[in-house]
């Protein structure tokens, strides 16, 4: 037996790689086959159902040449444009909870993972009760003041507003780990030698959370860009977004190739700004610190 | 510093803008509650007559029944292999150092951050041409997919906490690695395994995106929800809604006093050992 | 040290609770201009809450802080004039050491260019390469990361610099060298040092003066040597290091009688209205063997066993006076020479007695 062989059996016989080989095994038949195979059917024929015909760019250059790119730019602004709301409305909620609510901080993380719990449809279908027409908000607002405030729903401040709802979670979180990762004793050295609250937030508190904003925000922009549920269900017809055109291409039209060649490029697009994240990144301290 | 030097304004604004945020997640849910009380067939607001015969359908309802029984069945599957997968995958992931977790860490990750509803479809072209027919047990499969990854993380966080030498100690006095495992590994880590296994039964209790795809002619509650708000409004949908909310809510309550009381336990244990 | 001795730094009836508890009580002390001035306690003594509000962190519940005749009280930490170096030096570990140098000087708007001259100037004071300006802190070891959270604390030229037990999580050895280091950076810069350390030792090396700390309370203070020769109770005896302790009553002007046993002991003196309290004997002026036959307070007793203590050896000696062991201490060249479990008598001349009321 070679050396390097040898080499390979010991590294199979480490306890972390035999714990490591049940999950890795089953994403590898659950994950990365099926994102093989997507690939794979962006080079097959229009229209066809086989992975065996000779490959061919076409679905790539019919992609480009029609109006996708708009369900892309709507995609990319809504998702960049939740991250951007969402910020501002959890920085302070997770300062909070990282600095002030000492034993609260714990009931509030509970209040705030519930709604995770529970179906996202459920969710968004409140929000089309508030919203529509004789719905709670318009049904107030014409008992109070006699105004009218019909039409909110299926628009795109309607989607926002539901962008914004359901990733709240995936931003505050990681903003939470990222603050508490500052320790006291640096602030109060920056005190000490002489900065303002104001200079302390930027000099100190703002770089060292970093970690923390960029999961967050990456976290929100990933999953707001190929969301679906929220165009479907508070948008009505409004827009269309990518998601919306991967799944008329695999359905409807029973264009896999180019439903294929959609998803590609959205996921070359995430996996892109993901391992960029990642390298930046040491998951051992985000995770590991408590 | 902290505590001390943020003024007190300050500290109020930010537990006000807190109550705030919190109250606008829980809106929906709301909305969602109050419509399943009202008579009339489409909601309105304010509601003028309240009702709660929608409930006595709902649970007359056979084909609710069977939608409970295939969502029930499907998350209890997700829980059991997800948590075995996941326990396993959490201590590569954080307990032992191996040539290659950098990027294992990286890698299983990475189906959380995947749009699920792309995942959904390419899972749907993978059972094709694999010839498998879709039915609730792919989604299991699907399901999966998402939820590993995260309940890997969710034990993690306790994996990391766990001190190595513990299970050392073990093997020194003579343990067998199942002997290890069993009396000292398991019964640290459950608070890690409880949560993680409640966050995967929730989880795939509420999922939609993988189920769309790949549950075949089955429908989990969500997708029948889904179906019925855009098409075929009932009042059986809010109804549902409520009940699926509250039975989440009863089952995170239930969790949350079982931690609590292990905690307590634990702490007081290790209270009386410092002594 | 100002001429007339007058406060630099002064506190007068410092008190601080946290709801029922008391962790410092009513303390009032005067700092010189220019001393090294170091607050010594065991940990809970109150040292830890005392220089957090010394530098602004915390607000005495209690009494004024007054420098140079200016009341400190309500100045937050950012604006005063004096800066701390942290027990965990709390360096920035995203910045360049030399950014950590410049802080304070960025915070005051100074330009780059005199911000980097300074920082360069202080690597050199603190004898650290000027190529460190742009290397990360967390690249440097310990006695280096020592030296620029120093040379942070020293930038915008503090009137007090404060120290958090900078020293205790290093070894023995960096320790010492960085002890005398710091002696020597007091000695260049003339300024006011105010040092907290659970190690009497440690200050003892540093310091002009020392204030031992107990419950949140003073207990002495003095020069090294006035504590080292005169502690004023058990506490403070006990406190720099193994001593032989033992519970005494007045027998006459110039004896005491232990309660033990009854036995005997001369005294040079007695302090004013002494009835009971205890005789303090350090181990390294008591004598074993020959040189204490002669001696006018003497025990007899077993060496029960002895110990390497580097430049010295310790006996410890049983005898039935006493529930607890006789220390004894010799220089090693020069150790005694009988043997374990020898039949054996130890003593003190009277003069070596150190006799407290508590």
């Amino acid at each position: 037996m070679s050396a390097s062989a040898n080499d390979q059996v010991s590294w199979l016989r480490q306890p972390g790689v035999l714990a490591a080989l049940p999950a890795a095994i089953f994403l590898l038949l659950g994950f990365a086959g099926p994102l093989v195979m997507v690939f794979g059917y962006s080079f097959m024929p229009a229209r066809s159902f086989s992975l065996l015909q000779a490959p061919t760019l076409e679905n790539y250059v019919s992609v480009v040449s029609e109006s996708y790119y708009i369900s892309f730019a709507w995609s990319v602004s809504l998702a960049a444009l939740t991250v951007l709301l969402l910020f501002p409305i959890c920085y302070p909620v997770a300062y909070g909870m990282a600095r002030l609510f000492g034993k609260w901080a714990n009931l509030v993380t509970v209040l705030i993972a519930v709604p995770l719990l529970i179906s996202e449809n459920i969710r968004l279908f409140g929000w089309v009760l508030v919203l529509v027409k004789n719905g709670i908000l318009d049904g107030s607002l014409q008992t109070l003041f006699g105004a009218s405030a019909s039409g909110p729903l299926y628009s795109v401040p309607a989607i926002v507003l539901g962008l914004v709802y359901v990733y709240l979670p995936f931003m505050l979180f990681p903003l939470v780990i990222g603050i508490s990762m500052v320790p006291d004793t640096l602030k109060e050295a920056a005190s000490d030698l002489g900065a303002s609250r104001w200079q302390i937030f930027r000099e100190i508190e703002l770089p060292l959370s970093m970690p923390g904003i960029l999961i967050g925000g990456i976290l929100t922009f990933i999953l707001a860009l190929g969301s679906l549920a929220e165009s479907k269900i508070l948008g009505g017809q409004a827009i269309v977004m990518i998601a919306d055109d991967i799944e008329s291409a695999f359905t409807f039209a029973q264009n896999w190739p180019k439903g294929s060649v959609l998803s590609v490029l959205l996921i070359g697009l995430s996996g892109l700004i993901v391992f960029a994240l990642f390298r930046r990144i040491d998951l051992d301290q985000i995770i590991g610190r408590r | 510093m902290s505590a001390s030097q943020s003024s007190r304004t300050t500290r109020s604004l930010i537990v006000i803008w807190t109550v705030t945020v919190i109250a606008f997640l829980y809106i929906p849910m709301v909305a969602v509650a109050l419509a399943s009380f009202s008579k009339q067939r489409y909601f309105r607001f304010p509601i003028s007559r309240w009702t709660t015969e929608w409930y006595t359908k709902t649970f007359e309802s056979l084909s609710v029944r069977d939608l409970l029984w295939t969502s029930l069945s499907v998350a209890a599957l997700v829980t059991v292999f997800s948590v075995l997968l996941a326990f396993f995958g959490a201590l590569a992931f954080a307990r032992y150092d191996w040539k290659g977790r950098k990027l294992y860490q990286r890698l299983v990750l990475l189906p959380i951050f995947f749009p699920q509803a792309v995942l959904g479809l390419a899972l749907l072209l993978w059972f094709s041409v694999l010839d498998v027919t879709t039915s609730w047990q792919t989604a299991v499969f699907a399901h999966m997919i998402w939820i590993v990854p995260i309940v890997i993380l969710i034990m993690s966080i306790q994996v990391y906490s766990f001190d190595p030498a513990l299970e050392e100690a073990a093997f020194d006095l003579g343990a067998t690695r199942w002997q290890v495992l069993r009396e000292v590994t398991l019964p640290i880590l459950s608070p890690g395994i409880i949560s993680g296994g409640t966050f995967a039964f929730l989880l795939s209790w509420g999922n939609f995106p993988l189920s769309l795809f790949t549950t075949g002619a089955d429908q989990t509650v969500p997708e029948w929800l889904y179906a019925k708000m855009v098409s075929g409004y009932t009042p059986m949908v809010p109804t549902l809604g409520t009940l699926t909310m509250s039975g989440a809510a009863i089952l995170i309550l239930v969790i949350y006093l079982v931690w609590m009381a292990l905690g307590a336990r634990r702490r007081a244990r290790m209270a009386t050992n410092d002594e | 040290m100002s001429e007339d001795g007058s406060a630099f730094l002064e506190l007068d009836g410092i008190t601080k609770k946290f709801g029922s508890f008391t962790a410092v009580r009513d303390i009032s002390l005067k700092i010189r201009e220019g001393e090294f001035f170091t607050l010594v306690g065991p940990s809970g003594s109150g040292k830890t809450t005392m220089i957090r509000m010394l530098v602004g962190m915390e607000r005495p519940t209690g009494g004024e802080m007054r420098l140079q005749g200016k009341v400190l009280n309500d100045v937050p930490a950012n604006k005063r004039p004096t800066c701390m170096v942290f027990q965990s030096l709390a360096l920035f570990p995203h910045k360049s050491v030399g950014e950590n140098i410049e802080f304070s000087l960025k915070i005051a708007g100074v330009d780059p260019i005199r911000r980097r001259r300074r920082a360069e100037e202080l690597l050199a004071q603190l004898r650290l390469p000027v190529e460190y300006y742009d290397k990360g802190v967390n690249q440097c070891s310990g006695g280096e990361r020592q030296r620029i959270a120093l040379a942070r604390a020293l930038a915008f030229d503090p009137q007090i610099l404060f120290f958090d037990e900078p020293l205790s999580a290093l070894d023995f050895r960096l320790r010492k060298t960085l002890e005398k280091e710091l002696k020597d950076i007091h000695k260049e810069t003339g300024k006011t040092f105010v040092y907290i350390t659970h190690s009497l030792e440690e200050a003892m090396v540093m310091s002009d003066r020392i204030a031992i700390m107990r419950d949140g309370g003073i207990v002495q203070v003095g020069s090294p040597q006035e504590i080292y020769n005169r502690p004023v109770n058990k506490f403070v005896a006990q406190f720099m290091g193994e001593v032989n302790t033992i519970a005494v009553e007045k027998a006459s002007a110039r004896t005491v009688r232990a309660t033990a046993d009854g036995s005997t002991f001369q005294v040079p003196g007695m302090p004013a209205g002494f009835e009971t309290g205890f005789l303090i004997i350090r181990p390294e002026v008591m004598k074993i063997g020959k040189a204490a036959e002669k001696l006018k307070n003497k025990v007899k007793g077993v060496v029960f066993n002895d110990y390497a203590l580097g430049s010295r050896i310790q006996y410890q000696v049983r005898s039935d006076a006493r529930d607890e062991h006789w220390l004894v201490e010799r220089l090693q060249d020069d150790p005694y020479e009988g043997h374990v479990d020898d039949k054996v008598t130890i003593g003190w001349q009277p003069a070596d007695s150190i006799l407290v009321s508590e």
